[in-house]
């Protein structure tokens, strides 16, 4: 089995000493200084930091089935009810940024909170609507491209005892869009699954301790059984399978027998008041979860959760669905702002990079079922954390929500502007499926903004 | 694309701002200092933009992937990917950006030279030297007014010098040399314009005007391009300097003749003869997708073990109704057989419709022919689903032409193919073949309209098949043109890939790999071999069990995986057999059948065999993490995708394993056997051998000084979760 990928030198490179002189050499040509200490900000990261964005992690919340806009961070009190909907903006932490009522736990983290308000592409439909966030590519027949997890899987290896890209519960988004999966990557990149529901008292991940009955001592001993037949066994020679093989059963030795990674997986290290503060939710606990991951080693988590495709009902479902409060945005309020808070005072807000997104915004007139469809030209992402200067707002909306009026931001943009966070290249080339050269983003650019 | 009146911001990956570039080249222009062309040009008479100028561009990777050939340009600045579209680029350099790319008054200001090289900014560095010629050339070109040329004239094809080189020792070199012939008659060497690229750096590496140098022994080939066409030149070093070992094995079929004139010429000794216990295993799981019972496999091996058994073994298997279930699996992972996507019914009637085929042997040529002409109810006729899987014909034209000829033309979508021959038009006319079946929920049906249009020109692509002539009229079903051109005589292209496929499976590796990605530039490992069984696959009729039986019944096939010292270096001439991991189904009847203890698959009854489950609807984590085809998209290799991690944790820890143990120990334990039968037992059912006597001492040792049933228990799993248990070899 010969490795699709290598990498490869790239032509028209990008951010390189070359672009620095020029800088200096230009600014007498109408760059301004502002603009130099930005792109330093960026380019200079790990010389004015001990740790480098290489070691930053990333939690990504993601909202499926496409959070509404205009119900969360991006309301329009002025706009016609038919727009506006039934909900109130409330003041936040960060002055003069307004998000919805439902969000009150939100609002007083907005400071360390930069919201985009001007996400735009147009793709309304799940699957493709997830590739293009997930993956920063458009989809195409002719090329799989892999996570922006896999990418950073990819470029970080497997030396820790825990897994790289992990996701909570697993990687279904969009559908069956593969979207969270290792594209052209091979498949080592894809995210491990924890599976089942963490939010259920007795969650446990899968297969990750020994089976009922079978002791320490006896796992041991099957483990050097295993030895002695793979070593006497020359039946099968060395190669690019085995190796494959032989390193995850390494990596699945060294995540059993690591009490500290297991550890992580583990939900009963946390005090009930923590687990309060995230809440008992799906969303919650898995954000819990993710903490611990990235604490443990992880560089990529996405948590997954899914029901915000709100055709019908909207103000209905969001704050309240079966009874009142068991909505889906109190649970996102207190997962979102318990694990901001909660990484705060850890210390590790710093080097933890937290995206919440969906695939879509969407539509700014209700329907007639009292619900919204897909909207995928106007939508908002919070990025915070992971270098990321929080209590501003990045783009507008027109008076209806509808459109970007200002900054738009391409997915493109935001899946380079993670990558780059996180201390990968964007634009770095990789050969995939058929020797075919690509960047890892050919297209897109940093949000400046943000740093 | 630009939304709204912000500009993205582009300061990450440009050094300057498009405005600013533009000041200051205007800037550095206006100071007059600049003379484009250090040499003054050859003066060559009359330059042609296509024939002669954009191939100087293409060179100089002004229109790669990674700069302006990118779908969206690169600094505002689009050229076609390699320069299929010469119009198009010829607009762009002449007339875009109020024509200022070029300056026809005076060429040395024109931005098309200023740029690459490197006298103004240029982010994608200094391109085309000052001193050379093709500075020169393009400069000529302008002065003279920068004419189109002659807009008829066309490269037809490139003829490469040599196309199969054989060396002798690493480190040596040699030059290819290219022609291309063109459209007038005429003829070009192009040896300095051509692209060429290594398929394997590793061992030969091309210098940019078609020098190779080869860095270590083995084969593979150099990809030659020019103005959109395409060559290979196989490129090959033995794998020692003089013959150590005399070379020869008898030949058992077709195909051991031609992989021994391989082995010769590469002076590759091969790996003996596999034993008979190898054998057995390898031919039950490669045959019917389950290891063979310990009762069979005495029984074989206390029988005469001659070619001969051999023989008998596989027809056996081939006649058996393991076959059809193992085989309709395969080929209903080609065509993506899941109920999810096209009811139940429907997929109920598919799968049927297919492992009939299979069990009556029906030629592939006419079972393919009857896919791409199906029309009717998919629920009653179960290939009509063929055309349910995609809706639009060219969505359609990528399946097909990935899952039937085994070739990717999606990407001659948006662009000419940059590796094969396909043009834009090429693609969008044999999309057209699908433009008149129309899906109405679970009916076919054709419509009496219905076009493809090429996205560019927007006119009606007339259907034409890949590679083939115009043809001369079309039946009211167009796609039974296509299935006859597929059929005909002088057609190989459905027989190769076919071959290809069964080759793999059987062999762990295709000839030509990917299996789907067929192409001049990727030629087989050992073409003859290819266009011999090629050649007998057609003859016999497209018959699926005789082209296994040729294969399987070779020595080249039942060579031993056990690799010699020379022979470790090839993976893809068959010196030895490679061994291939099981594929998530037969893994897992593997571990039921070697515990005696079923799988359990709601919906079906108890004992079906996971190789029998009709697609992957039915839950089963087990398949999942063995990563099972899930029938999304034509798989590239069964059992290549496992979940890694979570596939190694779940064999450790799952209970897919766990949970047979401790009956399948009981059951063991029960019948009272003494030890070293119950150990030689365990090995038999698992890894189809007797253990060796160190082994069943070791593990009599063990038995005797722990609990008895724990000990048999840990040794089950330690077999199940061993490398000799997960691959076949």
């Amino acid at each position: 089995m010969k490795t699709k990928l290598k990498q490869r030198d790239c032509r028209c490179d990008g951010i390189s000493r070359r672009d620095f002189l020029h800088l200096g050499t230009l600014s007498c040509l109408g760059v301004s200084l502002a603009d130099m200490f930005r792109f330093q900000a960026v380019a200079g990261d790990s010389a004015r930091r001990v740790r480098s964005p290489k070691d930053n992690s990333c939690i990504l919340i993601w909202l499926d089935g496409g959070p509404s806009h205009l119900e969360m961070f991006d309301l329009k009190p002025d706009a016609p009810h038919e727009i506006r909907g039934d909900f109130k903006p409330i003041s936040t932490s960060a002055s003069g940024i307004q998000i919805c009522e439902h969000l009150p736990r939100t609002a007083k983290v907005m400071q360390d909170v930069a919201l985009i308000r001007s996400l735009t592409h147009e793709l309304g439909n799940h699957d493709t609507g997830a590739r293009y966030l997930l993956t920063g590519h458009r989809p195409t027949p002719a090329v799989n491209y892999p996570s922006l997890g896999s990418i950073v899987a990819h470029e970080t290896g497997f030396a820790r005892a825990m897994p790289p890209y992990l996701a909570i519960p697993n990687d279904g988004v969009g559908g069956d869009s593969g979207a969270a999966k290792a594209g052209y990557l091979p498949g080592a990149y894809a995210p491990f699954s924890v599976g089942g529901d963490p939010s259920r008292g007795d969650y446990k991940v899968r297969d990750l301790d020994a089976p009922e009955g079978v002791s320490f001592d006896r796992t041991q001993r099957r483990q050097s059984m295993l030895k002695s037949i793979d070593d006497f066994s020359r039946a099968i020679e060395e190669g690019p399978s085995t190796q494959s093989r032989d390193a995850f059963y390494e990596q699945a030795y060294r995540l059993i027998t690591s009490p500290q990674a297991k550890a992580a997986f583990n939900l009963s290290g946390e005090s009930a008041a923590n687990r309060d503060r995230y809440g008992r939710s799906r969303i919650g606990t898995g954000c819990l979860l993710a903490r611990r991951l990235v604490e443990a080693g992880a560089r990529f988590v996405t948590v997954v959760d899914t029901g915000w495709d709100t055709h019908q009902q909207i103000f209905k479902a969001l704050p309240d669905a079966f009874f009142p409060g068991s909505g889906k945005l109190p649970a996102l309020d207190r997962a979102y702002s318990g694990l901001l808070t909660d990484l705060k005072e850890r210390g590790l807000l710093e080097t933890t990079l937290v995206v919440l997104m969906g695939e879509f915004g969407r539509t700014p007139k209700l329907n007639s079922l009292g619900g919204r469809d897909h909207w995928p030209r106007a939508g908002s992402v919070c990025f915070a954390g992971g270098g990321v200067r929080g209590g501003q707002v990045i783009g507008a909306t027109d008076a209806y929500g509808e459109v970007p009026v200002e900054r738009p931001v391409r997915p493109e943009d935001a899946a380079f502007t993670i990558l780059k966070l996180l201390g990968v290249d964007p634009i770095k080339e990789y050969l995939a499926s058929g020797n075919r050269p690509l960047k890892i983003m050919a297209e897109g650019s940093f949000i400046s903004e943000l740093v | 694309m630009s939304l709204g009146p912000f500009p993205v911001n582009r300061t990450e990956r440009c050094a300057l701002p498009f405005w600013l570039s533009r000041v200051f080249s205007a800037f550095c222009i206006s100071l007059g200092v600049l003379t484009a062309c250090a040499t003054d040009g050859p003066n060559i008479g009359r330059l042609d933009f296509p024939t002669q100028i954009l191939p100087l561009l293409t060179k100089a990777g002004c229109n790669s992937g990674a700069c302006h050939g990118a779908a969206v340009g690169q600094g505002g600045f689009r050229l076609s990917l390699l320069g299929y579209d010469p119009e198009s680029d010829y607009e762009a350099i002449t007339r875009e950006l109020e024509g200022r790319r070029i300056d026809l008054a005076t060429p040395a200001r024109s931005l098309v030279l200023l740029k690459p090289t490197r006298q103004i900014e240029h982010e994608g560095g200094r391109r085309i030297k000052r001193d050379s010629e093709a500075c020169a050339k393009i400069a000529d070109w302008i002065a003279s007014g920068a004419p189109y040329g002659n807009r008829s004239l066309r490269v037809e094809r490139i003829e490469v010098q040599p196309s199969d080189v054989l060396l002798e020792r690493t480190n040596s070199t040699f030059r290819i040399r290219v022609t291309a012939l063109l459209s007038d008659g005429g003829q070009q060497e192009v040896s300095g314009l051509a692209l060429y690229s290594s398929n394997d750096d590793s061992l030969a590496e091309v210098d940019n005007q078609g020098a190779v140098t080869v860095r270590r022994r083995g084969v593979t080939a150099i990809m030659v391009r020019y103005s959109g066409q395409v060559a290979a030149v196989r490129v090959a070093v033995p794998f020692q300097e003089t013959p150590l070992d005399k070379i020869e094995f008898a030949t058992r079929t077709l195909v051991d003749e031609w992989v021994l004139k391989e082995l010769k010429r590469l002076r590759l000794p091969p790996s003996p003869l596999s034993n008979d216990s190898e054998f057995y295993r390898r031919i039950h799981l490669d045959l019917i997708g389950a290891l063979p019972t310990e009762a069979d496999v005495r029984a074989f091996l206390n029988s005469p073990r001659d070619a001969a058994a051999r023989e008998r073994v596989i027809d056996d298997l081939l006649a058996s109704d393991g076959f059809i279930d193992f085989w309709t699996m395969k080929l209903a992972d080609l065509l993506l057989i899941h109920s999810k996507r096209l009811g139940d019914a429907p997929a109920r009637a598919y799968y049927s419709w297919l492992r009939r085929h299979v069990a009556s042997n029906t030629p592939l040529d006419k079972l393919v022919s009857e896919l791409l002409t199906a029309q009717g109810n998919a629920a009653e006729y179960g290939p009509a689903n063929f055309h349910r899987l995609k809706q639009d014909p060219r969505d359609m034209a990528d399946y097909a032409s990935r899952a039937l000829l085994g070739i990717r033309v999606a990407c001659a979508r948006c662009h000419n193919h940059p590796t094969d021959r396909w043009t834009q038009e090429d693609y969008h006319r044999f999309a057209a073949y699908f433009a008149r079946t129309t899906v109405d929920g679970q009916t076919v049906s054709l419509n009496t309209h219905g076009e493809v249009l090429h996205p560019k020109t927007n006119q009606r692509m007339n259907a034409k098949p890949l590679g083939a002539s115009e043809p001369s009229e079309l039946p009211s079903d167009r796609r039974a043109h296509f299935a006859e051109w597929l059929r005909s005589n002088e057609n190989r292209a459905l027989g190769r890939a076919l071959v290809n496929r069964v080759w793999k499976e059987l062999m762990g590796r295709g000839l030509i790999e990917p299996v789907d990605d067929l192409r001049v530039t990727n030629p087989a490992s050992n073409p003859a071999l290819l266009e011999a069984l090629v050649s007998d696959f057609i003859k016999g009729g497209y018959d699926l069990r005789r082209l296994v039986r040729t294969i399987a019944a070779s020595r080249t096939y039942q060579l031993s995986s056990r690799a010699n010292e020379v022979n470790r270096l090839d993976d893809r001439l068959f010196a030895s057999a490679y061994a291939k991991p099981l594929s998530a189904q037969v893994l897992a009847d593997a571990v039921s059948q070697a515990t005696g203890i079923a799988g359990d698959y709601s919906g079906y009854p108890e004992g079906t065999r996971a190789v029998q489950l009709l697609d992957p609807a039915v839950q089963s984590y087990a398949l999942d993490v063995f990563g099972r085809c899930e029938r999304e998209a034509v798989c590239e290799s069964a059992g290549q995708s496992g979940g890694g991690l979570s596939q190694a944790l779940h064999l450790i820890n799952g209970p897919t394993i766990n949970g047979k143990l401790k009956q399948a120990v009981a059951k063991y334990l029960d019948a009272n056997r003494p030890m070293p039968e119950i150990i030689t037992s365990f090995y038999f059912a698992t890894m189809g051998r007797s253990p060796e006597s160190h082994e069943t001492a070791q593990w009599e040792t063990l038995v005797a000084t722990s609990d008895r049933a724990e000990a048999l228990e840990d040794l089950l799993w330690a077999l199940l979760n061993s490398r000799e248990f997960a691959y076949n070899h």
